[in-house]
């Protein structure tokens, strides 16, 4: 009877141990994952602020003035800051890197898990979701604007001219549409993590 | 028998025997349908304001759409509607998209607010996952109709851009309104996934 007491205690103990031990390992898991999120969307929005923030282009245009002159070659100029919906993305971007830097930094001083900065954080990620989301929208529809015009309003095509200048614009939406969607899984995981302690 | 061997090797055994079974908790409470099912000044303050977020989106979708489907103007027997631009076609069917999801979760809250016994709990904790995509989808709806109004209020002189608004101005009026509600929706969203974090966060284990 007491070999019977010794092999159940010691069972149980292990059992209990083993338990624990995969809770905590989870819990590790899924810190390690916030942490790689949070520094993977550090850098996407990195590289669209820049991609985007040294967006330039000059392109020498013949332009036909009067038809019996031969045409002259006007420079034309584009740059980002001459589109109010690039200048929001740049600053979207900008604005989620700061925090994706600072969120880093708490998260890893935040190991112990203590609720109202977890909370916080969750705020703050869902404000970057819908800044960066919007950003995006704006920057996008300009740009199929840019590409294909609009008859009706008379907004000409640009890009046709600038292609250079729509193709790096369009390479930092779509930079920028990834880190959104890593802050959305972020904001995902997060409430992974507080579905899973119940 | 135990008193007859030696006290101190039963004694840790039992010890061991005490500590891997979990000791049965002493405070247990009570699970929420026993509690309000006699008691009924306790309102559900959560469940009540994700019912009420949820309509308030549902209204405000409804109100955005209607706005920006009725805001066709013709001048100079050219007309303006809402799609005749891309964007503003991307709104339009991401707004009733956001329409539809939030009459049909208000209902299931609501049901779930009325027939207490948790109805339906797994289903509302999956709500969020959608919650949190439409609001990814409705932000995006919301910044690229805003760009187009605002490119068409101020024009863009480098693009060679004119001035749309000034010719149609009960057109511009309207979509800008129609952004405005959309913008609005977005905040509510916001505000919803986080009660529905806060409630997950509280919520006793079942």
């Amino acid at each position: 009877m007491e070999s019977q007491y010794k092999s159940s205690g010691n069972g149980g103990m292990e059992v209990g141990e083993r338990e624990r031990g995969v809770a905590v390992a989870n819990k590790r898991n899924m810190r390690g994952c916030d942490v790689v999120l949070r520094f993977f969307a550090l850098a996407l929005t990195l590289t669209a602020a820049v991609v985007l923030g040294v967006d330039k282009e000059t392109k020498t245009v013949p332009v036909t003035l009067v038809p019996t002159l031969p045409p002259v070659n006007v420079p034309l100029t584009s740059k980002w800051h001459y589109l109010s919906a690039f200048v929001f993305l740049v600053v979207a971007n900008a604005i989620a890197c700061g925090y994706a830097a600072i969120s880093l930094l708490l998260t890893l001083a935040n190991m112990n898990g203590k609720k109202g900065i977890t909370m916080i954080i969750i705020f703050f990620d869902l404000v970057m979701v819908a800044l960066l989301f919007s950003g995006v929208g704006a920057a996008a529809a300009i740009g199929i604007m840019g590409y294909q015009g609009n008859s009706h309003v008379r907004w000409n095509k640009v890009c046709n001219v600038f292609d250079k200048f729509c193709a790096q614009a369009a390479a930092a939406v779509a930079i920028s549409g990834i880190a959104a969607a890593a802050f959305l899984l972020l904001v995902l995981l997060a409430t992974f993590n507080l579905h899973k302690r119940h | 028998m135990a008193s007859a061997e030696t006290p101190a090797v039963p004694e840790a055994e039992a010890e061991a025997v005490v500590e891997s079974t979990p000791p049965p908790p002493t405070e247990v409470e009570p699970p929420p349908e026993t509690k309000t099912a006699g008691d009924s000044p306790s309102i559900d303050y959560l469940g009540l304001g994700e019912v009420v977020l949820r309509f308030l989106l549902f209204a405000s979708a409804v109100v955005a759409v209607v706005v920006i489907v009725t805001s066709e103007q013709t001048k100079n027997s050219r007309p303006a509607k809402f799609n005749y631009s891309p964007a503003l076609i991307y709104f339009v069917a991401a707004v009733s998209v956001l329409g539809l999801y939030s009459i049909i979760t208000t209902l299931f809250s609501f049901y779930a607010l009325i027939l207490k016994p948790g109805f339906f709990p797994q289903v509302l904790s999956h709500f969020i996952i959608v919650d949190v995509l439409l609001l990814g989808i409705v932000s995006a709806a919301t910044g690229s109709a805003g760009a187009i109004a605002y490119t068409g209020l101020k024009g863009n002189s480098h693009l060679g851009w004119g001035k749309v608004c000034a010719v149609y101005g009960k057109f511009c009026r309207y979509v800008g309104a129609s952004v405005a509600v959309s913008l609005f929706a977005s905040v509510v969203l916001a505000f919803l996934v986080l009660l529905s974090v806060y409630s997950l966060s509280k919520k006793i284990p079942k």
